[in-house]
């Protein structure tokens, strides 16, 4: 019986955490939907200011701005790393951060003085555990970042990078492809490489007026433009996280009703074996009695 | 050629979209002043001031406190894209009030600091303003 009573207490276990897998599953989609939302709305954003930079190369205008060169020196470089504040999704921190240390492991190879950002609990405890010092660490993201907060580190950026204290942003975030593709990437936001993606082509023919002029139009739509792609990233790595928590939280569960079905299998066969055993002994009892 | 009458209004914010309505004038501060569109306007790319945002629509006007951005004029359609859009009624009189003491604390050495300290000085004033109407 001492087996068959194990089996029913491991069973009610893997049920109490099937429940709790479930309902993170659930959870998790319901923020997925949230976070998805609230990133096809900001594109209407970036569509526009994309929209306006192809009206401006109508302009003929030559792009320069300090944001779009490559500075002389590139010695001082940051890398900012947005993991998640809570576990349980997966491979989605794992996959940040084994690039975040090759690429750390680079710029140190190279003799850079390395600046290291990381954004949320999961990054910090691993840089803690690899001793890598983070020179800047920020919690307040969850799966809603508002662009207030976003727009203050981003500002800092553009100050350091105009002022020349930084020559170089990369980012380790996770990139939305689709909703069933994402994968973790390194890019370079500053300086900003391209800067709409697809200029060309883009011009719609219509003459415009620039008020003041084009030229002063694009001295402040290069740190908008720079400002609304941060923005897109942060809100990826929100969505990309959902979407890994909703998928690892699916396999666990999954993993947990096979696993119910094993035990149950194994309860049975012990009850079973038991009962005939016992109906054996009574047989037994009787037929010595006669 | 036949008048122009329509004119629709799109204001976006990095967050989302907050308009996207048909409206029959608009008034809204440009970087130097307030400008008016009416149907029918000429394309024009601009940027954008700190200040209120006024429209009529046929269910009479509204308006909105817009923080700084760019305004594209195309055909019909006015898009203005700004980083901070606040309704009128949302408008919290005492914290505008709370941010023009500390625009006035600011410190105006450098023109850096001159230039952050009267925008957000602009930005709080035009807020309360706003509220005493």
């Amino acid at each position: 019986m001492a087996n068959s009573r194990i089996l029913v207490k491991r069973r009610k276990a893997v049920r109490n955490i099937a429940k709790i897998t479930r309902t993170m599953e659930l959870i998790a989609t319901a923020r997925f939907k949230k976070a998805m939302d609230r990133a096809t709305e900001a594109a209407a954003y970036t569509k526009k200011i994309n929209e306006i930079v192809a009206d401006l190369a109508g302009a003929n205008l030559s792009f320069s701005h300090p944001l779009l060169q490559k500075p002389a020196e590139e010695q001082n470089v940051a890398v900012l790393v947005l993991t998640s504040n809570r576990g349980l999704c997966g491979g989605f921190n794992g996959g940040l951060l084994r690039l975040a240390m090759a690429r750390l492991r680079e710029f140190k190879a190279d003799g850079k003085n390395i600046r290291l950002e990381v954004s949320g609990k999961r990054g910090l405890s691993a840089m803690k555990y690899e001793k890598i010092a983070v020179d800047q660490a920020y919690t307040q993201f969850e799966d809603k970042p508002g662009f207030d907060e976003v727009n203050e580190i981003a500002s800092r950026f553009v100050a350091d990078f105009i002022s020349g204290k930084l020559h170089r942003l990369d980012i380790v975030y996770q990139k939305f492809q689709n909703a069933a593709r994402q994968s973790p990437v390194v890019e370079t936001i500053l300086p900003i490489g391209d800067l709409s993606g697809a200029t060309a082509g883009g011009s719609s023919g219509i003459e415009y007026e620039f008020l003041p002029s084009a030229s002063q139009i694009l001295e402040e739509i290069v740190p908008a433009a720079f400002k609304a792609r941060f923005f897109k990233c942060f809100l990826d790595a929100a969505v990309g996280e959902q979407i890994a928590r909703r998928v690892a939280m699916k396999a666990a569960h999954e993993n947990a009703q096979d696993m119910i079905k094993s035990i149950s299998m194994q309860y049975n066969r012990a009850r079973q074996s038991q009962i005939t055993s016992e109906l054996s002994e009574i047989i037994g009892g009787a037929a010595a009695l006669e | 050629m036949i008048a122009a009458t329509e004119l629709r209004l799109v204001l976006v914010t990095p967050e989302t979209t907050l308009l996207d309505q048909s409206v029959r004038s608009i008034k809204l501060p440009l970087f130097d002043g307030s400008m008016g569109v009416l149907p029918g306007r000429a394309p024009v790319v601009g940027r954008l001031g700190r200040g209120e945002l006024k429209f009529e629509t046929s269910e009479g006007s509204k308006s909105y406190f817009i923080d700084g951005g760019f305004i594209q004029i195309k055909g019909s359609v006015v898009t203005l894209l700004t980083n901070r859009a606040v309704g009128a009624a949302d408008i919290d009189a005492a914290a505008a009030q709370r941010a023009l003491d500390a625009a006035k604390a600011l410190p105006a050495t450098t023109d850096e600091q001159y230039s952050t300290k009267t925008a957000a000085d602009e930005a709080a004033r035009s807020m309360l303003r706003m509220k005493r109407i």
